[in-house]
């Protein structure tokens, strides 16, 4: 009795494994990219680095214009800690679209294959410059081929300052850096303060100090010498980095210049720094910083009134400097690539150039500014177009270097010159040139 | 469930009885199908946890109904494969069955960890051997950037100072807590909750209520709303930027951490001392002692096994303590870098797989010295119980 | 059944003929004045940052940024200090409701499934005669270092894809990443070490005469675990589950990589985090933020508070 009770056991878990087995035959996840297209899941996935608030307005863009068209849905998450979130989906396999803000990271993921390559997904290239800018789509190129698609611009090279005041006080805007220098000694003469900076942002203390490293280095060394700056042809420590770096200490250590000092800087943090430009009498007139910053401003002052802004004057040559994100894909699947046709298209990137809070300008250069939602992103899309086509606009340097320098030593090094005075500037870009990975 | 006394025998085998030898050929039938009892038991629990799985993972489900069915299985399930697999141990040879039956027990806990936390460090010993991406190996390279770089040797010295100083002061504070708080009439549940309180607040809290401490802005920048700089402007200082001061900032720091896991140690080391039987501690009083007698040489021997407990787990938080310090202002340049941090940082931010992994395995020799330690209590509570 | 036993008398008798004025003893014996003022001080002294936090949660924004949260205490009355504006704001996050469920539906299993587990581990290291038992603890115990970070990687990997070895599949392809399931194991896996090493202690330190007694009354190890052990340990059962829910509850990271930041599936911690703006314009939301996310563990913390009841040992031996 009891055997044949137990002889029944294993016939029934022959049948249960093989109805089992059955289950297990759908993969339907994210695996290896460079298998090939996959099938459709339902949903993409797009991981960016933007603002809460903007991130539930593309949201809303999408709903509309996308999810409501196709027979997928995209879903958009706003993410904290991007780099390490990107890094751990990615190398977790579970990647399908990211807005990616510092491209120096793409040929790492390149060469450990959890990106596609935006050939593989039938992209054409030439069709790519066409609509998007050579220069720009060139900065995903690795090996070959190219991972990135560029789908946001904003400019860096604005000084904001306060109008009213400014006005007031008879200043104007300066035309050249001579100019601006000019200027300063006005304001100190008057018994000012010419400049507010902050480069305290917790763990990435330093970032904008590099901003203002790379706007120097771009109109003195010239767009061709940056180019080697980033790509690490020339070393850190060449003499046009050194001469970048000590006009930068012009600025910096100039008794009276800057509110609090230099060796203040790395301690106010970066979005208080504009903060002094609205009291009255103002205790700064000139903040050099990028298009997001006016998010900071307080919540009464008016754009065009209360303060407007001038882009950063030429040196020895023209500059402009923008930052902006890569969207890299992990997963190659049909719905995916149709997103992506979709979200660098005219209509969808024009909406989202009209959302209120946002800062981001289209790469698309059939955008026009009628689509921006504020006259300064409009302003800002004319100066990043042209910059685009006469070629001497540049991509933010310290986020297309590697990792380690790029968001690690440059930074630190940075507020190691401000702490350590002018002196100190050759032996700081030594030892970033020390750090560069080989 | 009746206890049953009879249980643990082995139940006879139909058409024979239990004689003073049994055969090998028995023997083995009865193992073997103790083992297939096994495999078909983790069959059966197999099927019914992937259509449960795929209830519970389908997003749309009733959250409600997935909590308690998520319920039903997580504690309802395993207890009733424990009790099974009581069961099938039950079925083989006595002596045989004893030898098993930990290991059934164990088991569960054993397999998990096993999947997801020694996997991990398998993956991460390979990966500390090899270069930033996780290709090619590059030998010991990574581990002599660890002990060379100036930065990591920093946060050698400054993890050193985390794993002394948190221990002690939570440890110490937490379990005079715990002694006095038993002794209140009243109000101990929430003279116990507002030290707890810390603990509750999330990570993101915390940042921001020492922000409100120890916050700074220079003249001109707005107004101080940090409360030590408060203080400083009350008696008319300069305010001071706290977390830049080097080497102090790092004492500051460490103050945070003190005061969230204090009500941890102060928790656990509560319950030890609630299991002290009053018979003896109101005999020694009766005998004259005074109470600071009766902490020294009754408390404290008696909920010593918590105290190492307690006091471990606080070494190896510190040891592995990284939002509190990567939150407050630039560690490189404050200079408050810790082993964790600086793991994270060279796995996640700097992109160099193989430099974070080195460090991580470090992490993980230096807690060497405290199992071995628990080793040692475990064994001498053990001989004297 | 009944068990009787002798009182443990391993721990030391104090010693005796130490003289003791009366006002010391009543001073400090049943919250005396001195316990009073020691834990009072204590826990001002801890309750001073929150205080901060809490003050600045109901102030408006341009209050909270240019001036310190104690010059709301000068002048407690004036309706202009206070306000209710940021929690209606954090309150007001997209899907607030959606996430705290989340969170519930992430917590609750995540809680119980570990005890659960580890009781039963805790158990045979602490009454089980087993080869490997102490160093098998000790690897459990060692295993409390691993920082979770390190674990991210690999585990999504495993969920994502499976793993094989040489094209043998020894792990199957589950495609847990985005479920419930998938951070309740994470959960579980994480929380193990912790449970395991805090119930060991805890069931190891009973009184070895009840469970010699019950043997000897010829009770299994099922029987004494579940009958015996385990209402023994309820104070360690509680507080054990007041941590992990409270961590699990309080959790970004693990949350967020195998559960996902989407609208629908995201738990509170990230919806909240989103609050302050990633260049911190918006840090007052995030005071509010804190307050609310942390009154449910203060909530399981109090009404848990009476599984810490003295005497438990000493109440079981005479039953």
């Amino acid at each position: 009795m009891r055997y044949r009770r137990l002889l029944a056991v294993p016939a029934v878990a022959l049948l249960l494994a093989a109805a089992c087995g059955g289950d297990d035959d759908d993969d339907d996840g994210g695996a290896a990219p460079s298998e090939g297209q996959e099938e459709n899941t339902g949903t993409v996935n797009l991981m960016s680095a933007g603002e809460p608030e903007e991130v539930e307005a593309y949201q809303q863009i999408f709903d509309d214009l996308i999810n409501s068209e196709t027979d997928y849905d995209v879903e958009i998450e706003s993410v904290g800690d991007f780099e390490e979130q990107f890094q751990i989906r990615a190398e977790g396999g579970n990647l399908d679209v990211a807005a990616v803000p510092q491209p120096g990271a793409i040929p790492d993921l390149v060469d450990s294959g959890s990106i596609v390559a935006l050939e593989d997904m039938g992209f054409d290239i030439d069709e790519l410059n066409d609509t998007l800018g050579e220069s720009f789509v060139a900065l995903g190129e690795y090996k070959g081929k190219h991972y990135g698609l560029p789908t946001n611009i904003n400019l860096k090279s604005m000084v904001w300052y306060p109008k009213d005041d400014f006005d007031a006080a008879g200043y104007t805007v300066p035309e050249t850096w001579d100019d601006l220098m000019a200027l300063s000694d006005q304001i100190v003469a008057d018994g000012g303060t010419p400049w507010c900076v902050g480069f305290e942002s917790e763990g990435a203390t330093g970032w904008p100090a590099t901003d203002w490293m790379e706007d120097i280095m771009l109109r003195t060394a010239g767009p061709d010498t940056y180019d080697q700056w980033y790509k690490h042809e020339i070393p850190f420590n060449d003499p046009a980095v050194l001469a970048a770096a000590e006009q930068f200490g012009d600025v910096m250590f100039k008794d009276g210049y800057v509110l609090g000092g230099a060796q203040a800087t790395p301690d106010i943090a970066f979005g208080d720094a504009p903060l002094p430009m609205f009291d009255d009498p103002p205790g700064c007139w000139l903040h050099r910083q990028a298009s997001f910053i006016n998010a900071n401003f307080p919540e009464d002052a008016e754009a065009g009134v209360d303060y407007d802004w001038f882009q950063l004057p030429p040196i020895d040559q023209e500059g402009t400097l923008f930052g902006g994100e890569l969207t890299v894909v992990g997963s190659n699947r049909p719905e995916v690539v149709d997103f992506l046709n979709r979200f660098i298209a005219e209509d969808v990137q024009c909406e989202m150039g009209g959302v209120q809070a946002s800062s981001r300008i289209s790469p698309n250069v059939d955008v026009g500014p009628d689509c921006y939602a504020n006259d300064i992103l409009a302003d800002a899309s004319v100066i990043l177009t042209d910059s685009l086509s006469s070629g001497t606009g540049r991509f933010d340097a310290s986020d297309l270097m590697p990792a380690e320098v790029g968001s690690g030593t440059f930074w630190t090094g940075m507020i190691d010159y401000m702490r350590g005075g002018p002196d100190n500037a050759e032996q700081v870009l030594d030892q970033i040139e020390d750090s560069w990975p080989s | 469930m009746a206890i049953d006394t009879e249980e643990p025998t082995a139940p006879p085998e139909p058409g024979t009885e239990e004689s003073a030898g049994r055969s090998p050929a028995r023997d083995a039938v009865t193992i073997g199908l103790f083992a297939l009892g096994l495999v078909v038991g983790a069959v059966i629990t197999w099927v019914v946890l992937a259509q449960a799985l795929d209830y519970m993972r389908d997003r749309d489900s009733n959250r409600l109904l997935v909590i308690g069915l998520a319920l039903a299985l997580g504690v309802g399930g395993i207890f009733f494969l424990f009790w099974a697999m009581d069961r099938l141990v039950n079925m083989l040879p006595r002596d045989v069955s004893e030898r098993v039956r930990p290991y059934v027990y164990v088991g569960p806990a054993l397999v998990i960890l096993a999947v997801f936390l020694i996997y991990p460090v398998i993956n991460t010993i390979i990966l500390s051997f090899k270069d930033n991406i996780g290709q090619d190996f590059v030998g010991l390279d990574n581990f002599k950037f660890v002990f060379t770089d100036p930065s990591m040797l920093r946060s050698i010295r400054n993890t050193l100072l985390w794993i002394v100083l948190v221990p002690l002061c939570a440890v110490s504070i937490g379990l005079i807590f715990a002694t006095l708080a038993d002794r209140l009439r009243r109000g101990e549940a929430i003279a116990k909750s507002l030290i707890f309180l810390p603990m509750a607040i999330s990570f993101v809290g915390a940042a921001v209520t020492w922000r409100l401490v120890y916050g700074f802005r220079p003249e001109g920048f707005g107004s101080n709303v940090g409360l030590l700089n408060g203080i400083k402007l009350g008696l008319g200082q300069d305010p001071v930027a706290w977390l830049t001061i080097r080497p102090w900032n790092n004492l500051l720091l460490i103050v945070i951490m003190i005061w969230i896991q204090t009500g941890f140690a102060m928790v656990v080391l509560s319950a030890a001392i609630k299991s002290i039987p009053d018979e003896i501690v109101e005999a020694a009083r009766i005998d004259g002692a005074s109470e600071l007698q009766v902490f020294r040489h009754i408390t404290v021997p008696s909920v010593l096994p918590t105290i190492v407990v307690v006091t471990t787990y606080m070494v190896i938080n510190a040891m592995k303590v990284f939002d509190i310090v990567y939150v407050m202002g630039s560690p490189e340049a404050n200079q408050t870098e810790v082993i964790a941090e600086r793991m994270i940082q060279w796995f996640f931010l700097s992109n160099n797989d193989g430099r974070g992994a080195a460090i991580a395995v470090v992490l993980f020799l230096a807690v060497i010295p405290v199992m071995v330690w628990n080793v040692r209590q475990f064994r001498q509570q053990e001989a004297i119980r | 059944m009944s068990l009787t036993v002798p009182l443990p008398t391993e721990v030391e008798e104090a010693p005796s003929g130490a003289t003791v004025t009366a006002s010391e003893t009543v001073g400090v014996r049943r919250g005396g004045w001195f316990t009073k003022i020691v834990i009072i001080a204590v826990v001002v002294l801890w309750l001073i940052p929150t205080l901060g936090v809490v003050i600045t949660s109901f102030r408006p924004e341009t209050l909270a940024d240019t001036t310190g949260w104690w010059t709301a205490l000068a002048h407690p009355f004036r309706t202009s200090e206070w306000t209710i504006e940021n929690y209606r704001l954090a309150l007001d996050t997209g899907g607030f409701e959606n996430a705290f469920l989340n969170s519930l539906a992430v917590a609750v299993p995540s809680t119980v499934m570990p005890i659960t587990i580890a009781a039963f581990a805790a158990y045979a290291f602490s009454w089980m005669e087993f080869r490997g038992r102490y160093v098998l603890f000790v690897l459990v115990v060692g295993l409390l270092v691993v920082p979770l970070q390190m674990a991210l990687i690999p585990i999504l990997r495993l969920y994502t894809g499976g793993a094989s070895i040489g094209g043998v599949q020894i792990f199957p392809d589950l495609d847990l990443t985005g479920t419930l399931p998938a951070v309740w194991l994470a959960h579980t896996a994480f929380g193990l070490p912790l449970a395991v090493y805090l119930l060991r202690n805890y069931i190891g330190s009973l009184p070895s005469s009840i469970i010699e007694s019950a043997k000897i009354d010829g009770a299994d190890h099922f029987t004494i675990f579940w009958r015996l052990v385990v209402p023994l340990s309820v104070p360690a059962l509680a507080a054990f589950a007041i941590f992990q829910f409270l961590w699990v509850w309080n959790d970004f990271l693990v949350a967020y990589v195998f559960l996902g930041g989407t609208r629908d599936t995201r738990v509170l911690t990230i919806a909240l985090a989103g609050l302050a703006g990633s260049r911190g314009q918006n840090w007052h939301l995030l005071t509010a933020a804190a307050f609310i996310t942390m009154l449910l563990p203060l909530l399981v913390f109090f009404s848990l508070q009476r599984y810490f009841v003295r005497g438990l040992t000493a109440g079981a031996v005479k039953g």
